[in-house]
């Protein structure tokens, strides 16, 4: 990947000074020394736990492997097996499923429910509230909502039934990838929210004003001010959400762990299950790799969309 | 305007509609916490506790006896919850503050200045987004043990407490936002780039590093795996790992519900707590934040 | 070099000043060990705490350390110990865990120590040994306790129902119409409008209480699903056990058994698959008398009788086709990892746990699991009989030489995920049970 990622387009980063064409040393060299100092813990804790790790999962993607004793070297074989294997498909199938319902619920509801109070409330006990379910571990999320949902005894299909309607098995082939998508919006929803309500609180309110005086409606303000000015923010939340949205796995392995027929054999729980329980180290480095590019070009994609480098927040 | 006012109670609505659902599983979890394990599938929708008793509290906090936890469908943990919530608070706090202050750093050297290959080592710090924590675990665990740090406060905060790509990104995009006719005032006024850092850049987004140092404290508190890991002996031993026994107790057998669910809401509870009482002057800070 | 970088990075941090408070254990002086130990079963830790204590007090040089994980970590915290060294000296093994991590010489063979102290493996119910010893014929472990299946049911749905309880002890079922098992479950079923499995006008899209719950589709291994019946019915998993070469999911027997068991979820006598998979399990579902009986292992027992508003007892596990009833055998034992610092004391206190001053004098009293010492048996159904809890329904497979050994073989995890996913199709009646043949060869694929 390019540097492109970052500076989609053409035009400059707002805040930061348009790259003059280099003439000397020292302005090809910018602010280098300042940048390294100010980079460098930083650097240093991605080299050793981030980088480190993800270039000995690269290696171990050529290796047979099975976590007890050394490598050995087998070539790209893992990856000709991977494009042989039915699972494998599957597993980015219904990954992609989970991803486009999980996303779609999570950033509307998050959406709504940010604008909602930025203009109606500046309540301590609401963004309190709505911040809640992300306090509670993400295995526990999984586990009360399993119970609540239960067929038979969970307090949700028994108020089903209360109404009048049929019981729904929610975690039955039909219903699994719909209802994790639908656990997982409720405990990210409120910390989204919180993301682009940061996002809103940067745009300034005489931008506000300005549309006001335009006799722009809500509607309109919202579409041809307010989002425009978050596209940093959204861009953020668009990828980290999709990002940790393809990783999904707690909830899985605490509810239908990848059944009923590998419905919900989302490709993270395909990968832990190769590692850790059938000692297949080498083949979930594989898998993991084709996943991470695969994330990186969905986050190019977005980046490149998005235009993230900049907002439409120009210098007074 | 009337139609205003109509939006406005639609909003409210619906904002009321999502605090229900939002806040409903923790009222079924406040009422199962309160109930004997062993009556729950009898009184499965019971709306109050079903044969209420404190005994999964007691549990939790290393109260009751085997034979008491044991008839109510629990076990024994010995628990020494202050113990616990001090490790919870250092590891907690040493890792907010470590990650928030060295990821600004990073996320202003990678939006305010310029520099080459600024943009290429970013992309790389963002990648890093997408490596599953199964490749991270494993090496970082090996080398927290060579590096001789197994069961210290370190060694459970080191793998997040320089930088973690979410945090770095977080910051840089909010920094990217930031008006630069401000900084450049301050360059022109003669402030160095430490200077425009401590004085302008980060008073300028308490809003956003406040909403940061939350989450990262509530992912630090809620991290579970690495602690276990890396810290079981009970002077490190945190919250989560405390009340880990919990969770997962017989492979095929029922987990004790109400044991659980206390431990959810004993282990949330400091949190809850601690955004009550500095919650206010964060929230405050960000109310005063935004671009002038 | 990226080591050395991470040392350098880390030293930095170290010299910054973050507070440690670290603590190492103190290496060992003269004879003196301590044994790290680790189990998973939280409900079983104070049973052998006191055999640590009995060992300790025998072996005043010895120390015992008990860690206890819950399942789901133990094996990941088992795995991540071995890779980087600090692995405990001695673990409660599973049989389909051990024959990898064995294969991949993470476990210390007890063939000399069992030889020089002349352990006398006879006195362990018969075939419980031979689980612990692998293709190759080393032996890794020294059985602790065991266990079998039996049916758990519910009392008061058993007496409304007008059965006796004489009568669930003499059931038999076969392939073709069920036989008396089926009947009983077909009476024990009600509908929302109270009628039973067996009349006229049953609405088996509206059941009230199901005659049999379900733990799902069992996989290749059905212990508490299907394989009391499958084995009833003359059918044996492989071609020799342990370490088959090949297995034998496609023999009719097994199909014919399987169509039986599955044609109950048809009839509205067992939940569906999907109403399994949403359920948080059986044991609630039971307590909520959703249930009247189940099939279920010995080391559930005490959480069935300790629901708060059901009574239950045991049934034996219904005799079948060739007569005679059957149940798997299975149970744990300790390991010794590879790597330890202590054999001779790891020994020792793997031989103590698998000693009748453990398992006779300690365990039994428990009244949790079966010891897997044949005079401890009797002392534990005792100690379950004083807690109110006949537990013969189990052990009559051992009076009766009716249990049989629970499969161990190679590539088990593979074999499961095959399984897995063709029973999970046959049981949501996505394919026919001839749907075995072709996982029976994937499996037999797997040992070329």
């Amino acid at each position: 990947m390019t540097s492109d990622t970052v500076r989609a387009a053409p035009r400059a980063t707002p805040g930061t000074v348009p790259d003059p064409p280099p003439r000397s040393l020292r302005q090809r060299l910018g602010d280098l020394p300042v940048a390294i100092m100010f980079v460098l813990p930083a650097t240093i804790g991605f080299a050793v736990f981030y980088l480190w790790p993800a270039l000995r999962g690269a290696y171990l993607s050529l290796t047979k492997f099975n976590v007890l004793t050394p490598p050995t070297f087998i070539g790209l074989e893992n990856y000709e097996r991977l494009f042989g294997d039915r699972l494998f498909w599957n597993a980015l199938k219904v990954t992609a499923e989970y991803v486009v319902l999980n996303i779609v619920t999570q950033t509307v509801a998050a959406m709504l429910l940010a604008v909602l109070m930025y203009r109606l409330t500046k309540s301590m006990v609401v963004r309190g509230v709505v911040l809640l379910p992300y306090l509670v571990a993400n295995v526990v999320v999984a586990l009360v909502w399993y119970w609540m949902l239960d067929f038979q005894i969970g307090v949700v299909n028994n108020m089903i039934e209360w109404l009048g309607l049929d019981r729904v098995a929610f975690f039955g082939s039909d219903w699994a990838i719909p209802t994790i998508a639908g656990i997982n919006t409720w405990r990210h929803t409120g910390y989204t929210a919180l993301l682009i309500f940061a996002g809103l609180q940067m745009i300034p309110p005489s931008v506000y004003e300005a549309a006001s005086i335009d006799g722009a409606s809500e509607w309109k303000t919202f579409w041809r001010v307010t989002l425009p000015l978050l596209r940093p923010v959204m861009a953020l939340v668009m990828v980290l959400s999709v990002i940790g949205s393809f990783q999904v796995f707690d909830t899985i392995a605490v509810t239908t762990a990848g059944g009923p027929i590998n419905a919900t054999r989302v490709i993270y729980f395909y990968i832990y299950d190769m590692a850790f329980n059938r000692f297949n180290f080498g083949y979930a480095a594989a898998l993991s790799s084709v996943l991470f590019v695969l994330l990186a070009g969905i986050a190019y994609l977005q980046l490149r969309l998005s235009r993230a480098g900049e907002s439409d927040l120009r210098g007074s | 305007m009337g139609s205003i006012r109509w939006g406005r109670v639609a909003g409210w609505a619906v904002l009321v509609v999502v605090m229900l659902v939002t806040l409903f599983p923790f009222y079924w979890m406040l009422r199962t916490s309160f109930s004997n394990t062993r009556a729950l599938a009898g009184g499965a929708s019971d709306l109050l506790p079903v044969d209420f008793t404190l005994g999964a509290y007691r549990r939790v906090l290393g109260l009751s006896t085997t034979a008491e936890a044991i008839a109510e469908g629990g076990s024994s943990g010995t628990v020494s919850f202050w113990l616990y919530l001090r490790n919870s608070i250092v590891v907690s706090t040493v890792t907010t503050l470590g990650q928030v202050f060295f990821s600004s750093m990073a996320a202003y050297a990678f939006s305010r200045l310029r520099w080459p290959g600024r943009n290429a080592l970013f992309t790389v710090f963002v990648t890093a987004l997408m490596v599953p924590p199964i490749f991270t675990t494993l090496p970082n665990f090996v080398l927290v043990k060579d590096l001789g740090l197994l069961n210290t406060y370190l060694g459970i905060v080191l793998p997040h407490l320089l930088m973690t790509p979410f945090a770095v990104f977080f910051l840089r995009q909010f920094f990217l936002g930031i008006n630069a006719s401000v900084e450049e005032a301050a360059r022109i006024d003669g402030a160095g780039h430490v200077r425009t850092f401590f004085r302008i850049v980060l008073p300028m987004s308490k809003g956003p590093i406040a909403t940061l140092a939350i989450l990262t404290y509530i992912t630090s508190w809620n991290d579970y795996f690495w602690p276990l890991l890396v810290g079981k002996a009970e002077n490190v031993r945190v919250l989560t790992v405390a009340l880990g026994i919990f969770r997962s107790q017989t492979p095929q057998g029922s987990p004790d519900w109400a044991g659980l669910m206390a431990a959810t809401l004993f282990a949330a509870l400091p949190i809850m707590v601690l955004f009550a009482v500095l919650g206010r002057r964060v929230i405050d800070s960000i109310g005063y934040t935004g671009v002038k | 070099m990226k080591r050395s970088l991470a040392v350098a990075g880390a030293a930095v941090l170290l010299l910054t000043g973050c507070g440690t408070s670290g603590s190492s254990e103190p290496a060992a002086a003269g004879g003196a060990a301590t044994i790290d130990y680790w189990l998973w079963d939280v409900g079983q830790q104070p049973q052998y705490q006191a055999c640590a204590d009995a060992f300790h007090k025998a072996n005043p040089q010895y120390t015992v350390k008990i860690t206890q994980y819950g399942w789901d970590d133990y094996w990941n915290t088992l795995t991540t110990a071995f890779v980087s060294g600090t692995a405990p000296d001695v673990f409660t093994g599973h049989l389909s865990r051990y024959p990898e991590f064995a294969a991949q010489g993470q476990l210390m063979p007890l063939d000399d120590f069992v030889a020089k102290d002349k352990v006398d493996l006879s006195i362990y119910q018969d075939g419980l040994a031979d689980l612990w010893v692998t293709k190759d014929g080393k032996r890794y472990g020294l059985p602790k306790d065991f266990d079998t299946v039996a049916v758990i049911y519910n009392t008061e749905k058993l007496k409304e129902a007008g059965i006796k309880p004489e009568e669930m002890a003499e059931l038999s079922w076969n392939p073709q119409d069920g036989g008396t098992y089926e009947k009983v479950i077909a009476h024990l079923t009600v509908d929302k409008n109270g009628k039973r499995g067996d009349e006229p006008g049953f609405d088996k899209t509206k059941v009230a209480t199901y005659g049999i719950g379900s733990n799902g589709s069992g996989a290749g291994f059905g212990q508490t699903e299907w394989s009391m019946y499958t084995m009833s019915n003359g059918w044996q998993y492989g071609d020799q056990n342990p370490w088959p070469t090949k297995f034998n999911y496609a023999d009719p027997k097994f199909k014919e058994t399987i169509k039986w068991f599955t044609g109950l979820i048809d009839k509205g006598y067992m939940p569906s698959l999907d109403i399994v998979n949403s359920g948080v399990g059986m044991i609630d579902a039971y307590g909520a008398g959703k249930y009247a009986m189940v099939t279920e292992g010995s080391w559930n027992t005490k959480t069935f009788f300790s629901l708060k508003d059901v009574k239950s007892a045991i049934a034996p596990t219904p005799i079948g086709p060739t007569g005679k009833r059957a149940s798997l055998l299975n149970g744990l034992a300790d390991n010794i990892t590879a790597g330890t610092d202590n054999p001779e004391a790891s020994w020792a206190w793997v031989k103590f746990l698998a000693s009748p001053a453990c398992q006779e004098e300690i365990v039994a009293k428990e009244a949790t699991v079966f010891p897997a010492i044949k005079t401890a048996t009797v002392k534990a159904e005792k100690a379950f009989a004083e807690a109110g809890i006949d537990v013969k329904p189990f052990t009559i497979h051992v009076d009766e030489k009716t249990t049989h050994l629970a499969p161990i073989a190679e590539h088990w995890a593979d074999i499961t995920a095959t399984m897995t996913e063709t029973m999970d199709s046959i049981f949501s009646f996505k394919s026919d049970v001839n749907a075995l043949d072709q996982a029976n060869a994937t499996v037999n694929g797997l040992f070329g």
